[in-house]
């Protein structure tokens, strides 16, 4: 049984048992992954009726997305697999919405904000390019794929986890798949008299 | 009937109750009047329109340990269960002052007494000879264990991972994994920078603590984690992570003040907070004066830094002296060989007329523009700076400032105890200072060991554990990260 947890754009939750999806939870707002984690996670247990006892490993969303909400969900899901001991599976989103879209050549992108977006190419879902953060300008370099757009949640984590498993992908990183820097550069003190 | 706490004001009442129900060996007017006022004592009454029962019990702070002293019911009151009242009103006490254990003595020939006492869980495991003279009657020694709450707390509001956990007043475990060095080439800590450090840091943290601690999570009895104040992306990988820890073992939790955990601390080290006290902290995110009466539930800001916080104030004094990040161990190392009189730098908020805006505020702003400015100057005039000096005389601002203020905050509100907690303490000249005007004073300086002074899990656990203790209903799922939280939200609901 797969608890799979996703904030990459809202937050969400799911309870899969193999490929059969048993709960869902969904919550919109952008900025409110720290007090609705708890909630997204209860609701799917109750749901699925479920115990946490009977979950045997938890599936995280690791971006690359906005940072700030995205570790709300990766904390939970790492606190809550050390906490009964299992398995962590660490998904990179991008890869999630590249599976649920299948046929051919593929560009995933997800907003980066500042005018930027996070993106990868796939073909068959298998991925062909490393994910990096593209200038929209580059977009004409990809007439040729079909290009998704969606946001991710943790339906689409959870059955990338279970895809994985299935195929002998490592999903052991679950470290936060950043594609830029911390946004900061070493300061020089600055004069105050004239 | 109503219990209620009494004191050296029902003596005269008590010793007419004692000398009725002990004839051969009552205690003394002078012993239970000096019991009744006893600071380790909690002395209680039952009133039936006049006192009709008393009972005490004592706890020495750090023992872990309460006695039952004395119980004694009217004989016209007896058969009430007005002992049996008393006696849980006492163990109630005894558990939320975070003892583990109640001893009492009671005469062999006293049935109905080793009966109720048995009733409420005392087993018998000792017997002293003769110890009631002149009747020569036997003490059964009893004992009762009180299962005090292990509680796992989490630290994450500003560059420190802490999770510590606490059983009751006990520390049994505090692993931290702190970020500095990475904020070190930034001269500053850095939001982002502190919040990913966090979400690397949190499950390693978590393991080392349940190592050191030697127990399992599912032994854990709630989870605690701060809420703030603090940095918000920090802030929401502790929420996170208690959360899931929560929901895995269906744990109840609680979002607390970090900065009430602060004065919290000082239960890991005494036992006991002894309050009420005024409460300095002191750290690079904030300087606050605070008058603490009660630590769940009354806690009030007199003051805090209107700009920079002390700790600021060093890391940026420390940069323009060319000293690496954090400053404060380097100027206090580069302070010792100067002379703090050397340049009178400014006592921030100190003059008449901030004294009647900010009397318990601080400012370091103008503090670390003066330094500037006397740096800028002397290189412009083509002298060699004495960095020693400048560090020494910075710091002896800070330091004068922050006493200062908080001394008078003591005297004005006659709570001659002072506890210090926040990572500045750290600094040896603040504490050199502190103890020799607080002893000038008479004022009781207390200043948590160094580990649980700075940022910390286990203060977070321990003012967990005393809502747990005092039977504090948990948080709900929703709480957020709260980067401004009041100082009155102890606990967010």
């Amino acid at each position: 049984m797969l608890l799979a947890i996703d904030t990459s754009a809202g937050t969400s939750a799911a309870v899969l048992d193999g490929e059969k999806l048993l709960s869902y939870s969904f919550f919109e707002d952008p900025f409110g992954h720290a007090e609705n984690i708890g909630m997204a996670i209860s609701q799917v247990l109750n749901e699925a009726g479920v115990s946490a006892a009977q979950i045997t490993s938890v599936a995280i969303g690791r971006g690359p997305a906005p940072y700030t909400g995205l570790r709300v969900g990766m904390a939970a899901g790492l606190g809550f697999a050390t906490a009964r001991n299992i398995a962590a599976f660490g998904v990179i989103t991008l890869d999630a919405l590249a599976l649920a879209n299948p046929d051919g050549k593929i560009l995933v992108t997800f907003d980066a904000k500042r005018k930027e977006l996070f993106a990868r190419t796939y073909l068959d879902s298998v991925a062909t390019s490393d994910p990096w953060v593209m200038n929209p300008v580059e977009l004409e370099n990809f007439d040729d794929h079909r290009r998704i757009t969606q946001s991710c949640n943790a339906e689409l984590v959870g059955r990338f986890a279970v895809y994985a498993a299935a195929n002998g992908l490592d999903l052991s990183d679950v470290s936060a798949l950043y594609l830029r820097s911390p946004d900061v550069s070493p300061s020089a003190p600055k004069k105050v008299s004239g | 009937m109503k219990i209620q706490q009494i004191g050296p004001e029902n003596l005269e009442r008590v010793m007419l109750l004692e000398t009725a129900l002990f004839p051969t060996d009552s205690w003394s007017e002078k012993s239970m009047g000096s019991e009744l006022a006893a600071s380790d004592g909690y002395y209680i009454g039952a009133f039936d329109s006049e006192l009709v029962g008393y009972a005490g019990l004592k706890t020495i702070p750090g023992s872990f340990l309460s006695d039952i002293q004395t119980i004694g019911v009217s004989v016209e009151s007896q058969g009430k269960g007005i002992g049996r009242a008393l006696m849980l009103d006492l163990l109630a006490r005894a558990k939320a002052l975070g003892s583990e254990a109640v001893m009492l003595e009671v005469r062999a020939d006293n049935p109905t007494a080793i009966g109720l006492y048995m009733s409420l869980g005392f087993e018998q495991i000792d017997v002293r000879k003769r110890y009631y003279q002149p009747d020569g009657v036997d003490a059964l020694i009893m004992r009762l264990e009180i299962k005090q709450p292990i509680v796992l707390g989490i630290e994450s509001t500003c560059d420190e991972t802490g999770v510590g956990i606490v059983r009751g007043n006990r520390l049994l475990a505090n692993a931290l994994h702190s970020s500095m060095d990475e904020h070190s080439k930034y001269g500053g800590v850095v939001p982002e920078v502190a919040a990913r450090a966090h979400l690397e840091a949190i499950q390693p943290t978590l393991d080392k603590a349940l190592k050191e601690a030697g127990i399992d999570l599912s032994e854990v009895d709630a989870i605690a984690v701060a809420n703030g104040p603090g940095l918000a992306g920090a802030l929401m990988v502790g929420i996170g992570a208690a959360k899931g820890l929560a929901l895995a073992h269906d744990k109840p939790l609680y979002a607390v003040n970090h900065l009430v955990g602060h004065v919290g601390a000082d239960v890991l080290e005494r036992g006991s907070v002894e309050l009420p006290t005024i409460a300095l902290l002191v750290s690079g995110g904030h300087t606050s004066l605070l008058l603490v009466r009660d630590l769940l539930s009354d806690v009030v800001l007199l003051g805090e830094t209107i700009d920079d916080a002390a700790g600021e104030a060093f890391d940026k004094t420390a940069r323009l002296l060319g000293l690496p990040y954090p400053g404060g161990p380097e100027i206090d190392m580069l302070a010792k060989a100067g002379d703090p009189k050397a340049v009178r730098f400014p006592r921030g908020l100190t003059l008449p007329k901030d004294m009647e805006k900010h009397r318990y505020d601080f400012s370091f702003s103008g503090l670390k523009t003066a330094v500037a400015r006397h740096v800028e100057k002397a290189e412009a005039n083509g002298e060699v700076i004495n960095k020693a000096d400048i560090a020494a005389s910075f710091r002896e601002a800070v330091v004068d400032v922050l006493l200062t203020k908080a001394i008078n905050a003591c005297q004005e509100f006659g709570l001659m105890r002072l506890l210090l907690g926040g990572g500045v303490v750290a600094n040896q000249r603040l504490r050199e200072v502190a103890t020799k005007r607080c002893a000038e004073q008479g004022i009781e300086l207390r200043i948590p060991r160094f580990d649980l002074c700075t940022d910390n899990g286990a203060m977070i656990a321990a003012l967990g554990a005393q809502l747990v203790m005092a039977g504090k209903s948990p948080s709900g799922l929703g709480f957020g990260a709260e980067s401004t939280l009041d100082i009155r939200q102890i606990q967010t609901p």
